[in-house]
């Protein structure tokens, strides 16, 4: 099949434990290459999609194929699946918190090339190119979760780059980062996808939108998708933008 | 099927919010000072632990003798010389195996004071309550030394063999607690975990023992913001008895959060590929020195329990 999207959800069913719906139907595609933003107020499912993406939730309904295979949660208990499926795929956290937890940056950075199976050298030049793209080398003893908001993010987004994944999902990349880094890590993300990798963030960030995306879908309240187009069309459809909580009522 | 919530704010603004609050900003000092609750005493205490595990991985950065060992072989050695130390039942033995484990303190550069106060500051806890008994006369038969008065007409005291079992006891725990306080400060966590899983401990249990350490951190993390939180909410003095309500009432939050956020560890983890293995920067490798090592744990293993036996 030439044609087969990269990644592809079909009418996806999430409930956190059976009870709190997060996605209720939702279908999309990503093709190689794209950068693709999700929209949409809090709490409309976002980082949940991401994660289904990423093969950490598995659908209550609905199916998930990826690189021309189809993801489930026994599939990837296979340890050549999973180690194919997770070195192509990078997924950056809302939370960064959650994401670092090993007890130096280095290590940190480190994980993820280690569990890949790399080779002692290429771990290691791999690192010091990470450390040194994100200008944290100074950090690089330090432990991770002493690091300011900002210093955690960027730890993060090393630690994900370090696998050199070509696909990257990002979740609200630029919340908790000052002016200047913010314009930093939307170039690094153009720079990412010129060279070839697919990109899918979440986002509120309408300002940064058409930098960021070529193609955006917006989330309704009821958890599914109410439109999708290229930025400029859905950031010009105020009535849309006004029901999905995207834009503000004036008072 | 819930909704997401209603965009904020359409209902009008609080008038009190609105409004600066009078009266309450006394800014100025009153004077009158209280030292910290329990509420600040644990947020220090949270501090303290975060404090007590870099410590430990200070150590295992010095270049001392014992950091410079294979993890592997130094988990294998010293589990060998914990049986050997609990197999000797003569006291002189025991006070040379313990100094022994002094002396490996200072070749590895572990501030002496700290460790021989972690080691016994542990022992009367676990070990105190249980041997004092076994050291009176009711008990262990034997020749009173040390009178203690009379008991329903029973004279009471502690007795020659109950006081030697008692110090075989202390001396021995003392002895395996030093020993584990050298394999774990002397070792990067994720490098004893990693040779866990190289000595073939299942994955699942070195997997728990990987996210338990993180997330420690993570909670004492949870606890240091809750309580500040609540200090900052906190208008004059807090007295006791509401700190330690909320300890209970957090105590209960704490757990659905530290929840959640263990789940999403995790997932990162997950993320990332892992699968149980831990895996290091540096590659284990057997070198000249780990071979000495070996060597000589093996001698005095064999010399402890000979020495025992000869005595
Ligand atoms: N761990 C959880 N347990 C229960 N319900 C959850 C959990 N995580 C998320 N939810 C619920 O699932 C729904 C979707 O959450 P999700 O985190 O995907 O939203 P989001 O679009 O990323 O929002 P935000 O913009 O605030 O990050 C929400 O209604 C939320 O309350
Ligand atoms: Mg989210």
């Amino acid at each position: 099949m030439p044609s087969e999207p990269l990644l592809e959800v079909h009418d996806l069913h999430y409930a956190y434990l059976g009870r709190f719906p997060a996605l209720a139907g939702v279908s999309l595609t990503v093709e190689a290459g794209e950068k693709l933003a999700l929209l949409g107020a809090n709490g409309c499912g976002k980082s949940t999609l991401l994660k289904v993406l990423d093969g950490l939730l598995f659908p209550d309904a609905g199916t998930y194929r990826a690189f021309g295979a189809e993801i489930t949660e026994t599939g990837l208990e296979d340890e050549q699946r999973n180690r194919g499926f997770r070195s192509r795929i990078g997924f950056i956290f809302q939370n960064s918190d959650a994401q670092v937890f090993s007890p130096t940056v280095r290590e940190e950075v480190a994980f993820g090339p280690l569990t890949m199976g790399l080779d002692a050298a290429e771990v290691e030049a791999r690192v010091h190119d990470t450390l040194a793209m994100l200008n944290i080398a100074p950090l690089a003893e330090r432990a991770p979760y002493q690091l300011s908001g900002g210093e955690k993010k960027r730890v993060a987004i090393a630690s994900v780059l370090a696998m050199n994944p070509e696909v990257l999902l990002f979740d609200e990349p630029t919340a908790a980062l000052d002016p200047r880094t913010q314009g930093w890590l939307i170039e690094l993300i153009v720079e990412l996808n010129a060279a070839g990798k697919t990109i899918v963030l979440a986002t509120h960030d309408l300002d940064t939108l058409p930098l960021l995306a070529d193609r955006a879908v917006v989330f309704g309240e009821d958890h599914r998708l109410a439109a999708t187009g290229p930025p400029d069309e859905l950031l010009a459809d105020h009535d849309l933008l006004l029901i999905t909580n995207l834009a503000l009522r004036r008072r | 099927m819930t909704a997401t919530l209603p965009p904020a704010a359409p209902v009008p603004t609080a008038r009190w919010l609105l409004e600066p609050q009078v009266g309450l900003c006394a800014c100025a000092p009153s004077g009158r000072r209280r030292k910290g609750t329990y509420v600040t005493r644990t947020i220090d205490a949270a501090a303290g632990v975060v404090r007590a595990a870099l410590f430990a991985e200070d150590a295992a950065a010095q270049p001392g003798l014992l950091q410079r060992l294979d993890a592997r072989v130094k988990l294998v050695t010293l589990l060998g010389l914990l049986v050997a130390v609990s197999l000797v039942q003569q006291i002189p033995v025991l006070v040379v195996a313990y100094a022994a484990t002094l002396v490996l303190a200072v070749l590895s550069k572990l501030p002496l004071g700290a460790f021989v106060r972690r080691v016994w500051l542990a022992i009367p806890l676990f070990t105190g309550i249980v041997v004092l008994p076994a050291t009176l006369n009711l008990i262990t038969k034997g020749h009173v030394v040390v009178p203690l008065g009379s008991w329903f007409g029973h004279r009471v005291g502690m007795t020659a063999p109950g006081l030697t079992g008692a110090a075989r006891i202390v001396l021995r725990v003392a002895t395996s607690v030093s020993v584990a306080v050298l394999l774990t400060t002397t070792t990067r966590w994720t490098r004893l975990l990693a040779a866990l899983r190289a000595l073939l401990v299942p994955r699942m249990f070195v997997l728990v023992l990987g996210v338990a350490y993180r997330y420690l951190f993570h909670l004492l993390g949870s606890v240091t913001d809750m309580y500040e939180a609540r200090r900052a909410r906190t208008v004059g003095a807090e007295d006791g008895r509401s700190g330690r309500a909320f300890v209970a009432a957090s105590a209960g939050a704490l757990f659905g959060k530290s929840h959640q956020l263990a789940e999403e560890v995790h997932q990162a983890m997950v993320a990332r590929g892992y699968v149980g293995d831990a895996r290091t920067l540096s590659a284990f490798r057997l070198r000249a020195l780990d071979v000495a090592w070996i060597a000589v744990a093996v001698v005095a293993a064999g010399a402890l329990v000979g020495l025992d036996r000869g005595l």
